[in-house]
């Protein structure tokens, strides 16, 4: 078993790293931002703004500063939520993202959810019937959905779930006839739940499943895709034969030693989905009219509202580098093999 | 002097011969990427052709206004009907082709060849070197692509270049890590260790002992990323970042039409099935490679043929 001290060693050391990455991440954007970008202030304050406009950007942001002095202020700015103002709402910017970030939270946990259910189910399949039709079959599926761009998913599923047969409603986050409530965690579904607001609850989910199912499909290829090769390795060797040699039932052998290690491939995988699914979200949420950070995204590439973007990546990239960290941290729970403190060879 | 030339052209083509017979039993291994090589080709010929005949094989102008006959189902005259401004859908699903295929296929080209030389080099010397190039990398990795694409290329301003440096700017990563695996493996080959007692210069042993077994593989890889990148374009496209907004491109004709979606479906479904083929085409074309070239799971493939040397894209994942 894991010792306690070796586990919180590797923890620290891959909060170190975790913090280190995020410093990265917000210079490179600096360097993207201020620096590739010859004249900054005219891009964040518009193609058609005024001059004065132009200057009083330039003081707000400190963009006429020395490099150094930015980069100074840009960081600090970054870590301490203090992103400026959309120009378009006149709202502070973090209050927007905070204000967006639930549901689209939402969004990818539900379809992260359904993308692991389906991928790993899907993979465990195919890998147990190698090079059959049943294999074949799979393999097409997933090859088709992956390679299905989101927006095609989208208007495709509202097209037959919402006006062909409208059982399901084509968008939005819940019926508007009825109040939200209380907030208690953020998430719309959650909250519902535990307020025993049962007609929210309902209504939430119905508006759930077409966006988080089209977001889960067209991404669970990879999922099963990394089950599939798991199993694959994990059939034929030696612990599985030696398992069923000692008169393991074929069932049980199965369960323990072959779907167990796709799970821990399917969870490393997992954390690649994440950033996958929150670009996939920009789209998704603009054609359901879900109001999450994509919606907020499009709109801001809609608005030419380049101040709201910058904030936006660096959230969406943090977003990101914890999920890596948490996949990091359950794939050291999961995974015996996995010796701690010599984590860096792992890449 | 003329005996020597013909005989080493001779020696060329029957190398060439035997990589076409390669490529074949590759390409149409099964049924599933025989379709994927044949869609890839066909589209591939119809960019080509589109683009040197400069449009001349399209049945109207692709930017060819007729506000008469506007929103027209699909008929003999426009078979994927026309859009808001009267605008042959088919030919501009023909005008996208160079670009839908050309700007992925421009991302996919120069992310193999940053991630063959900073791969090499951080495999073959090492050390800190090795350190702050895989470090590099994992904080590309961690930029979520059409997020920071987006950012880039509204910072670079629109054109077809800038769309195609923003995706590769956060594309490279994985061909830098896939590379540099390669490397670590073939480092401890006995035949590098020779090459090296003799004093072999580090370009010589690049050009002699590592490319020749890195390429087959980095190659496998991009023919199933070419897919991935077209995905990416149009949706950029469909964003309405990058790409001109006047360019025919199928992500932006989709979205440019998703007023009339319940009204007029098949305006947006054509270009978008256009997209999906052409990426399927990709996968299946290069899915069909790996799985006929995977080390892991040829023990069990009835003794196919081993092609490619001790790696495979699976090898790093």
């Amino acid at each position: 078993m894991v010792y306690l001290k070796d586990f919180l060693y590797f923890l620290g050391r891959r909060a170190i790293g975790t913090v280190a990455i995020m410093f990265g991440v917000v210079v490179i954007v600096f360097l993207i931002t201020h620096v590739l970008n010859p004249d900054p202030a005219a891009l964040w304050a518009g193609a058609r703004a005024r001059v004065t406009t132009v200057e009083s950007i330039k003081a707000q942001y400190h963009l006429g500063a020395p490099v150094l002095t930015q980069l100074y202020y840009f960081i600090i700015d970054t870590f301490t939520g203090n992103l400026g103002t959309d120009p378009v709402t006149g709202r502070s910017i973090s209050s927007e993202i905070l204000f967006y970030a639930p549901n689209t939270v939402e969004l990818v946990l539900a379809s992260l959810v359904i993308t692991v259910i389906i991928g790993v189910a899907l993979g465990y399949i195919s890998g147990m019937h190698f090079s059959t039709k049943i294999d074949s079959a799979i393999r097409i599926v997933y090859l088709a959905t992956w390679a299905t761009p989101y927006y095609l998913g989208a208007i495709a599923a509202i097209l037959i779930f919402a006006v062909a047969i409208p059982i399901l409603p084509s968008g939005g986050m819940y019926s508007q006839a009825l109040t939200p409530p209380h907030t208690i965690t953020g998430l719309f579904v959650i909250d519902s739940l535990l307020n025993l607001n049962f007609p929210d609850f309902i209504s939430g989910i119905r508006h759930l499943i077409l966006p988080a199912t089209v977001l889960a499909i067209l991404d669970f290829g990879i999922v099963t895709r990394v089950t599939r090769s798991s199993v694959l390795d994990a059939r034929w060797s030696t612990h599985v034969k030696s398992a069923k040699a000692r008169g393991v039932p074929d069932g049980q052998a199965n369960r323990r030693h072959i779907l167990r290690n796709g799970l821990i491939d399917a969870t490393t995988v997992s954390a690649v989905m994440f950033g996958w699914m929150l670009s996939g979200t920009v789209i998704i949420e603009e054609i359901f009219g879900w109001p999450g950070i994509g919606s907020f995204t499009y709109n801001a590439i809609l608005n030419y509202d380049y101040p709201a973007l910058v904030p936006i990546v660096i959230f969406f990239t943090l977003g990101v580098v914890i999920a890596n960290f948490a996949a990091d941290v359950i794939y050291s729970v999961l995974d015996p093999r996995i010796t701690l403190g010599d984590a860096q060879t792992q890449s | 002097m003329t005996q020597s030339i013909s005989e080493t052209s001779g020696k060329m083509s029957a190398r060439l011969k035997d990589t076409i017979s390669k490529f074949r039993k590759l390409a149409f291994s099964n049924s599933l990427s025989t379709f994927g090589t044949v869609t890839v080709i066909v589209f591939g010929l119809l960019a080509i052709l589109f683009y040197v005949t400069n449009g001349a094989i399209a049945p109207y102008r692709p930017n060819l206004q007729n506000l008469l006959d506007t929103n027209a189902a699909p008929s003999a005259a426009h078979w994927f009907g026309t859009d808001f401004a009267g605008r042959d859908i088919f030919s501009r699903v023909l005008a996208a082709l160079p670009v839908d295929i050309g700007i992925p296929l421009f991302i996919v080209l120069l992310s193999a060849l940053i991630g063959i030389v900073l791969g090499t080099i951080a495999g073959y010397i090492g050390g800190f070197v090795e350190e702050a190039i895989m470090r590099i990398c994992d904080l590309f990795l961690a930029f979520p692509v059409i997020i920071m694409a987006l950012v880039v290329a509204a910072t670079l301003g629109p054109s077809l270049l800038n769309a195609a440096l923003s995706l590769t700017f956060v594309w490279w990563p994985p061909y830098v890590r896939l590379v540099r695996g390669g490397v670590l493996a073939l480092k401890s080959e006995d035949y590098m260790a020779a090459s090296k007692a003799m004093n072999s210069s580090f370009f010589y042993i690049m050009r002699k002992g590592l490319l020749p077994n890195i390429i087959p593989a980095v190659m496998v890889y991009a023919s199933l990323d070419v897919g991935t990148a077209l995905l990416s374009v149009s949706s950029l496209g469909f964003l309405g970042v990058g790409i001109p907004p006047d360019m025919p491109e199928l992500g932006s004709m989709v979205a440019s039409i998703s007023n009339n979606v319940y009204t007029y479906p098949w305006e947006a479904l054509l270009p978008a099935v256009v997209v999906l083929l052409i990426v399927l085409g990709f996968s299946l074309f290069g899915d069909g490679i790996r799985e006929a070239s995977d080390v892991k799971v040829r023990p069990h493939m009835l003794l196919k043929k081993r092609m490619f040397g001790a790696m495979t894209p699976n090898d790093n994942v």
